[in-house]
């Protein structure tokens, strides 16, 4: 392998940088932006020269220096090369640099924009750990910092109560999940013996039943970080509040990476859920419902980044359904059409969000294409590659979703899947018609301005991505990672791709069809969402996110308060008082009744010294 | 014999009655300045002590083999002198609490006492033991009460010298019945002849009241009672000396006593002597527990401390003398650092009561840190000299508890940690005074003079320097603690 020392350096400088911003430059903000960004661009530029010299498949796929050997158990801390984690590393730093680019432009007015960048760095970082990892241990930790980068992103404007509860939360629920993704883990190296990625494969691969009947328990198990920083139901509820943080921050996290990171960990470990189709199932299953669940909360949504939130939401379910069905190939792929299409949705809303003065009301906004047209064409391209209008990135990856579920023979998930494309552009557009036509509805909205260059360059350069992501050729790269089915293709061969296989395609552009058609109809000059008088009750349950807030905040969080209220009891008054208190007021009463002997009377003093030689003379020359 | 042997013990009583002398000659509001005279030449001398031309440094004996320069003398004798700097430099600043122009003749009589303490440090059979012994405890006879105007330190005083009478009659006693029986009075004759009498009754009574003599000094249980009382009304420089050079003399001469004298004896009663280190150590944290006046507080826990040092004596083995040794010239800047505090805050305050300290952060930093350093290596934490010390005591108590198996050993180790865990309580409650009173009644900043800067200055490092650097002090000790066994 060539140019070994790339990747560590590659993982490595984002460190650098947050530390030397943390340690110097906390206060000059232009110095402390440009270290962090030139940290995140010199790593895609120093991915593609190690893609260059090795392609996606370097000879050697590890590089590792032994980390802690504790008895038998031996941690690496290496780093594992091949197509998925490179084809990853460019996804984090192209798509990251040109996040943080733009935070330049977005951030620029913040009086801790310095604290801002570190932040960042320290969140790509721990992205680059997770996707470089070659163990699980490795991972675990990377997986943790990711959670508490983005703790500390989410709840960067702290001093708003909401975004310090946001970042709680996403804490908290994440834990939850990770909680369970270490009990899988202890669970497969209790029954593989190993923590390392390619041995745990070799094992597993010689012997299909070594996992035995903890295969579907661990992959559950596993699922549940998954679950967790991919937002799947039950734990999806942090995601949407999430939105708390800077606009950067949930395109950063919420599109590129944080939220891939639990697709991601599915597809680097699939060889574990390859032989437990029961895990299978239930891992479709849930990312099926998340699809459809969150798209129709998306419908009644009235902030545009909630609105993007749950698309979000919903197109993890897509990616977790594929896993599920089997297709890490077809996951990937539309985790990295997502990648470049929801990035580009953020960053224009953000963009939307600058020129209107920080007003994220939809129904605030209004023909904002005349004022913002480049801002307007992007975000139009986001909108159609996230629907799938071919020949948008988002098309292709999709279909091949659709066309899963169809050679799975599950014709619900295929059925839920189509209904969710039709559901994803009708308030895709909703959002779209309203923001961009009819009437200004406000006087931000009159005055809204485009934003600068530094600002809409990263959005060009997002734009070209999601027209064209999805006939570059990743589909070849996952492809060859995890055995395709058909020898890599050309371009051209990719443009056609879905042709071949025409009943999900047909189906796919008809449910966008028919969602365009909806969208246009009710919002083509809405000033007021006409949908609530036509649902009634439905519309009220989708505003309200089908009440799960509510719901978790009736049944978990009042047990937790319960369970913390009565072990503070126990600690208050059985621990602190009775254990710690007896010992206590012993020691403070002997000491108190052993003070009364000094009494300060001299006669006494002189019986206690003569008392006590005769102690001594009966203990050495009596007993 | 070699007059040289003795020059230390000659030159340190010639600068005493220098001192007294520069009385007559000085003006009163002068006489302050004659300390740092003193200081200056007790300098001096401990320098020469490093120099390998100075007489404590040469070896041998003198009187018929009852003095004696070796290597656990030499390193008394450099504990001594640095003591009773510091005890100078204090007295210096509580100067002006002393009846006007008196402050020469105090002078004198730390000099006089440390004469008495060097001697001991050299003490080489009964007489010589006595003498010096005597020769300090008479001294603070004096030094105690030498604040006339004031009740409490007649008081305490009065109650030192009759309960110092008591331990001395029953230690001459002692004395009596050792030569009566064994007709030796020079340790290390006597020491070939113990073992012939270890049955004897009489002797073993001899043995046991000289020791009871000695348990008095350093205030051991069950003869630890004068302390709080001496401790808290005899004036804060006195206080300082007794606690670290009276109980040091002590320990050279319990140690000298008991492995020198009458080893054979000593090794049977390890039992005996872990009972009362254990006890030692739970009075005095217990008592301290309560304890509202710091001077008293401090005597309470310089019981304790004499119960941490027995540890070492329990052990029977080298590390623990060599441990005790150790802990002692911790202990040392410690006490003296807490006892400059005391002296420079709580002089003009009718109390000596912890409260006296509220706002002490604020109103001087540096007496503050010193404080806080101070409790905080009392209480044995890392990385200050008490950690090391009290680390070592233990270390050697678990050493002796393995080569013999005795289980009382762990019970002991188990007491000392139960204190050291009480006596953070105390502690910590000085140090919470200093920081975070609630409302301190006095404000007003605390001027310091450059020999109090010195001073704590001195402290500090020195406890800093031990704790970090224990080796340069733990050879000396080792070196020192193999001379006890020949």
């Amino acid at each position: 392998m060539k140019n070994e020392i790339l990747p560590w350096l590659i993982l490595f400088l984002p460190l650098f940088s947050a530390a030397a911003i943390t340690l110097f430059t906390l206060r000059r903000k232009t110095v402390s932006s440009l270290i962090s960004i030139s940290a995140v661009v010199t790593g895609f530029v120093l991915t593609c020269l190690f893609l260059s010299a090795n392609t996606f498949h370097p000879t050697v796929t590890e590089t590792t220096v032994n980390w802690l050997t504790i008895g038998n158990l031996s941690i690496d801390f290496g780093l594992k090369l091949d197509a998925l984690s490179l084809m990853m590393m460019l996804i984090v730093t192209g798509v990251g640099g040109a996040i943080h680019i733009y935070s330049y432009g977005y951030m620029h007015d913040d009086r801790s924009m310095a604290r801002f960048f570190a932040c960042m760095s320290l969140f790509t970082f721990s992205m680059l750990g997770i996707v470089l990892a070659n163990n699980f241990v490795m991972m675990f930790i990377f997986w943790e910092l990711v959670g508490v980068s983005s703790y500390l992103l989410i709840g960067f404007w702290f001093e708003k109560p909401s975004a310090g509860d946001a970042a709680k939360k996403a804490f908290i629920t994440n834990r939850l999940g990770d909680f369970g993704f270490l009990l899988g883990i202890l669970m497969v190296w209790s029954l593989l013996g190993s923590l390392n990625f390619g041995a745990l494969n070799s094992i597993v691969t010689a012997n299909s039943a070594a996992l035995g009947c903890g295969a579907t328990l661990a992959g559950l198990l596993i699922f549940c970080g998954a679950m967790g920083k991919s937002a799947q139901f039950p734990l999806h509820v942090w995601l949407p509040d999430a939105m708390e943080g800077p606009t950067p921050v949930s395109a950063l996290i919420h599109a590129a990476t944080m939220v891939a990171a639990g697709v991601y960990m599915l597809c680097r470990t699939f060889f574990l859920f390859e032989h437990s189709p029961e895990a299978l199932h239930v891992i479709a299953y849930i990312g099926g419902f998340t699809a459809l669940l969150a798209a129709l909360m998306a419908i009644q949504q009235n902030d545009i980044k909630r609105i993007i939130a749950y698309s979000t939401l919903s197109q993890l379910g897509y990616m977790v359904m594929a896993v599920g069905l089997s297709g890490p190939t077809t996951a990937m792929f539309h985790l990295t059409t997502h990648a470049f299409f929801k990035a580009l949705l953020f960053l224009s809303a953000g963009s939307v969000i600058i020129g209107m003065h920080h007003e994220q009301n939809i129904w605030q906004m209004g023909n904002l294409r005349k004022k913002m047209p480049l801002t307007f064409l992007t975000f139009f391209i986001g909108a159609l590659a996230l629907c799938g209008v071919p020949p948008f990135s988002g098309f292709y990856s999709k279909d091949a979703i659709l066309a899963l579920a169809l050679e799975e023979k599950n014709y619900l998930l295929f059925g839920v899947a189509l209904f969710v494309a039709a559901l994803t552009t009708f308030y895709t557009f909703r959002l779209f018609f309203v923001v961009f036509f009819g009437q200004e509805k406000s006087k931000e909205a009159s005055h809204a301005h485009e934003s600068p260059l530094v600002i809409t360059l990263p959005l060009v350069a997002l734009a070209v991505l999601s027209v064209v992501g999805g006939f570059i050729g990743v589909t070849n790269f996952y492809g060859s990672q995890f055995g395709a089915k058909h020898a890599s293709l050309t371009v051209m061969e990719q443009f056609t791709h879905p042709f071949h296989d025409v009943f999900p395609m047909a189906c796919g552009i008809g449910a966008v069809v028919v969602g365009l058609f909806l969208a246009f109809k009710f919002y083509k000059n809405a000033a007021t969402d006409p949908l609530p008088a036509k649902l009634g009750a439905l519309a009220r349950w989708m505003a309200n996110r089908f009440y799960f807030d509510e719901l978790y905040e009736a049944t978990v969080i009042r047990f937790h308060d319960l369970l913390a209220q009565s072990s503070d009891w126990f600690d208050r008054w059985i621990i602190e008082g009775a254990c710690i208190g007896l010992i206590r007021g012993g020691t403070d009463l002997s000491g108190r009744a052993l003070r009364l002997v000094q009494t300060g009377n001299l006669q006494t003093y002189a019986f206690l010294f003569v008392f006590g030689v005769a102690l001594l003379l009966y203990f050495v020359l009596v007993k | 014999m070699n007059m040289s042997l003795i020059g230390l013990e000659i030159s340190v009583i010639g600068l005493g009655l220098v001192l007294m002398l520069a009385d007559l000659f000085m003006p009163a509001e002068r006489r302050k300045f004659v300390g740092y005279a003193g200081i200056a030449a007790l300098g001096a001398m401990l320098l020469f002590s490093f120099a390998d031309v100075g007489t404590c440094s040469i070896a041998g004996t003198a009187f018929n083999g009852s003095f004696i320069n070796d290597g656990i003398s030499l390193f008394f004798k450099r504990f001594f002198i640095l003591a009773a700097i510091l005890v100078l430099f204090i007295a210096a600043e509580f100067s002006d609490r002393f009846a006007v122009g008196s402050v020469a003749e105090y002078y004198s009589l730390v000099v006089f006492a440390l004469a008495g303490m060097l001697f001991a440090a050299s003490a080489n059979d009964f007489v010589m033991l006595f003498v010096s012994i005597e020769l300090i405890t008479i001294t603070f006879y004096v030094l105690v009460s030498f604040q006339r105007s004031k009740l409490a330190s007649l008081e305490a005083g009065v109650k030192y010298l009759i309960l110092g009478a008591l331990s001395s009659s029953f230690m001459i006693f002692g004395i009596a019945l050792i030569w009566g029986t064994t007709g030796e009075l020079n340790f290390t004759k006597l020491a070939a002849v113990a073992p012939q009498f270890e049955t004897s009754k009489i002797f073993l009574l001899g043995v046991l009241l000289v020791l009871v003599g000695l348990g008095f000094k350093i205030a051991a249980f069950p003869f630890q009672i004068w302390a709080p009382d001496v401790y808290q009304g005899a004036p804060t420089p006195t206080t300082a000396f007794l606690a670290i050079g009276s109980k040091a003399a002590g320990f050279v001469l319990l140690l000298r006593f008991l492995f020198t004298a009458v080893p054979s004896v000593t090794m049977h009663w390890g039992k005996l002597l872990i009972i009362l280190s254990g006890i030692t150590i739970l009075y005095g944290n217990l008592c301290a527990l309560p304890q509202r006046n710091i001077k008293r507080l401090l005597g309470y826990s310089s019981i304790a401390h004499a119960g941490y040092l027995l540890l070492g004596v329990a052990a029977l083995n080298a590390a623990g003398q060599t441990a005790i040794l150790y802990y002692l010239a911790g202990y040392l800047f410690t006490v003296l650092a807490a006892f400059l505090v005391i002296a420079l805050v709580l002089r003009h305050l009718d109390t000596d009561d912890i409260s006296g300290l509220a706002g002490l952060g604020q109103r001087s930093p540096l007496l503050a840190a010193t404080m806080t350093i101070s409790m905080v290596s009392l209480a044995g934490i890392p990385p200050l000299a008490g950690f090391f010390g009290k680390f070592l005591l233990l270390k050697s108590v678990v050493e002796a508890a393995q080569a013999t198996g005795n289980q009382g050993y762990y019970c002991l180790v188990f007491t000392a940690l139960a204190g050291v865990v009480m006596s953070l309580y105390y502690y910590f409650g000085v140090v919470r005074m200093i920081y975070w009173s609630k409302e301190p009644s006095d404000m007003s900043p605390i001027a310091l003079s450059p020999a109090a800067k010195l001073t704590a200055w001195i402290c500090i490092m020195g406890i800093f320097w031990l704790g970090l650097f224990p080796n340069s002090v733990l050879v000396l000790a080792g070196e020192a603690a193999k001379a006890l066994g020949k």
